[in-house]
């Protein structure tokens, strides 16, 4: 009994698990440690390759609308409605403007936003920006949408302030600018949390030998920090472009159905209308347009640096 | 820094516009849920807690609000062993073919959500796994499987490789080196990421709705279908749940490992 005392059962059953382990894996195997490691997440990840390649057989079957169900053979006529129908046009232009437009919008806001958070020498100050760009983050976009629905309601904040100074209720709802306005605000964190670490990298003194070379702070900004800082404008610009323009939430919530977005357009091809094929189809070229912009980011600054600021999504 | 009266006044005004805008959803939700009318408003007309009290018999809403713990809980649960692994892998060991590895692994966040949610939906759909719960865990893993990854990443880099080199050298085998010198040292990776993982999971909408059917809605998707209807303060009430979690993650996240972190430069 005295020996067993010695000896703990949990050393007891980490030897027998390293002896499974060697056996099961010898250390001339070593070399393979790190696929090994790999194995689950390709796995994992190999499920959206799985989907995509779902996505791709659909895309190539038009909906038999006798039977309504997807053709046994191949065709390419999704591809020419998705590409020539008016709808789908109308549709891909409102989202690819209104994507332009927020991330010009969003980057003007979050430029100033990022420079007072990283120069400023209180760090109360940069606690409390930093909090406010987490926050709604992890609040989540529905419940955020939800709070816009409540300000610019008819009954809401805003239209009842308008009411007190005599101004009539407006529409603020259910048009673009709420869709943009809502995107701007679901993609400022984004943009802000993409910018920090370039505006961190430029020397204070930059800036400081620029103005004692007599330049003022306009000239400093555009002709010191926005060039070093261009890498990190361009990269938060094309995230947030993505982004905004793949998105369903805000089209969905704030556009009320009559502002729709290209990923409304699949999902009601998929949930209203029930033609797989053609959503198939629009959501493979939305995949295209999408992981093109992305393959942009990665060409400009190489796919670890993306690994590293994914956490800055 | 001292910066010139007239971009310090530019400057403060676009960053109070910005403090504005962000701030506003939250705040107002939290109002309205207070709110003693019958309709959303903002200013409420007087304070009561009877949203509350109405929410804390809905049971429809509660069901809806488990299925979000679980589906947060799969998520996590897959992510961590995951994610940790692959993390380690990429941080500590020379990998041949590493960059298409690393852009292989980056394919959550390269394709668009909608496209990820319908092309997991078709899968799901061939193998009979849509109506069920657990899958829209993996699903929320797989997306957000690059935030895991990353978090483990950051701290598995500043591990010192001669730490498992001596761990080895006073005769530990593989496992124990593992389980006492190499996992203690990422394990503050390994908490930040599974914060990550739980709470977006938890907040899931897009991937949610393309793969729940009505019985079993998960709770953003639940809020969702009733704002399309008649907003009423129940919701506001019910939505505090995100803003509370969403509060106990980012003094979590800000404990374990500074938030100041994110404007590092590399």
């Amino acid at each position: 009994m005295r020996s067993l005392k010695a000896y703990p059962i949990g050393w007891r059953i980490m030897d027998a698990a390293e002896a499974v382990a060697a056996a099961l894996w010898p250390a001339r195997f070593g070399r393979s440690v790190p696929y090994l490691l790999l194995g689950p997440a390709i796995l994992l990840v190999g499920l959206l390759v799985i989907g995509m390649i779902q996505i791709a057989d659909s895309s190539l079957r038009t909906l038999d609308t006798s039977t309504f169900l997807p053709s046994d053979y191949y065709t390419l006529a999704n591809y020419q409605r998705a590409l020539t129908e008016g709808l789908f046009r109308t549709v891909a232009t409102r989202s690819l403007l209104g994507a332009v437009i927020v991330t010009v919008v969003t980057l003007i806001l979050a430029f100033p936003y990022a420079y007072l958070m990283v120069r400023t020498r209180s760090p109360v100050l940069r606690k409390i920006l930093l909090i406010a760009l987490f926050l709604p983050f992890f609040i989540g976009q529905v419940v955020r949408a939800y709070g816009w629905l409540i300000v610019l309601g008819n009954q809401g904040m805003v239209n009842e302030a308008l009411g007190l100074i005599g101004i009539a209720p407006m529409r603020l709802l259910y048009n673009y600018p709420a869709v943009l306005f809502g995107l701007v605000q679901y993609m400022l964190p984004f943009a802000v949390l993409m910018l920090a670490p370039a505006m961190t990298a430029i020397p204070e003194e930059l800036e400081s030998a620029a103005h004692s070379l007599g330049a003022n702070w306009v000239r400093a900004m555009i002709h010191v920090v926005l060039p070093l800082v261009k890498p990190g404008l361009v990269g938060a610009g094309l995230v947030v472009l993505t982004l905004s323009l793949t998105d369903f939430a805000m089209p969905a919530i704030l556009g009320g159905g009559s502002q729709d977005f290209i990923a409304n357009a699949i999902y009601d091809q998929f949930f209203r209308t029930s033609d797989q094929g053609l959503g198939s189809t629009l959501a493979l070229l939305l995949v295209a347009v999408g992981s093109l912009l992305v393959g942009v980011v990665f060409m400009l600054f190489g796919a670890g640096t993306l690994a590293s600021q994914g956490a800055r999504r | 820094m001292t910066m010139p009266l007239s971009q310090r006044i530019v400057f403060w005004t676009i960053v109070i516009c910005v403090l504005v805008i962000l701030s506003v959803p939250t705040i107002v939700v939290l109002g309205a849920s207070f709110t003693a009318g019958n309709m959303i408003d903002f200013p409420p007309d007087g304070l009561s807690l009877k949203w509350y009290s109405k929410i804390a018999g809905a049971s429809d809403l509660w069901r809806a609000f488990g299925r979000s713990l679980y589906v947060a809980t799969v998520c996590t649960l897959v992510a961590i062993p995951v994610g940790t692994l692959a993390g380690i892998a990429l941080a500590k060991y020379r990998v041949r073919f590493e960059t298409p590895i690393q852009i292989y692994l980056l394919l959550p966040f390269t394709i668009p959500l909608i496209g990820s949610g319908i092309g997991l939906m078709l899968f799901f759909g061939e193998i009979r796994l849509l109506g069920q719960l657990w899958p829209v865990g993996v699903a929320c893993a797989v997306i957000n499987l690059p935030f895991m990854v990353w978090a483990v990443m950051a701290s598995a880099s500043g591990l010192e490789p001669d730490l498992e080199l001596a761990a080895a050298n006073c005769g530990a085998p593989p496992l124990s080196t593992f389980f006492h010198v190499t996992l203690p040292a990422v394990t503050p990776g390994i908490i930040s990421g599974a914060l990550l993982m739980f709470i977006l999971a938890l907040n899931e909408f897009l991937v949610s709705l393309l793969l729940v059917d009505a019985r079993i809605v998960t709770l953003p998707v639940q809020i969702y279908n009733s704002i399309r209807s008649i907003i009423t303060p129940d919701l506001a009430a019910i939505s505090v749940i995100f803003i509370a979690s969403a509060v106990v993650a980012v003094i979590a996240l800000d404990r374990l490992v500074g938030l100041e972190i994110f404007l590092k430069s590399k």
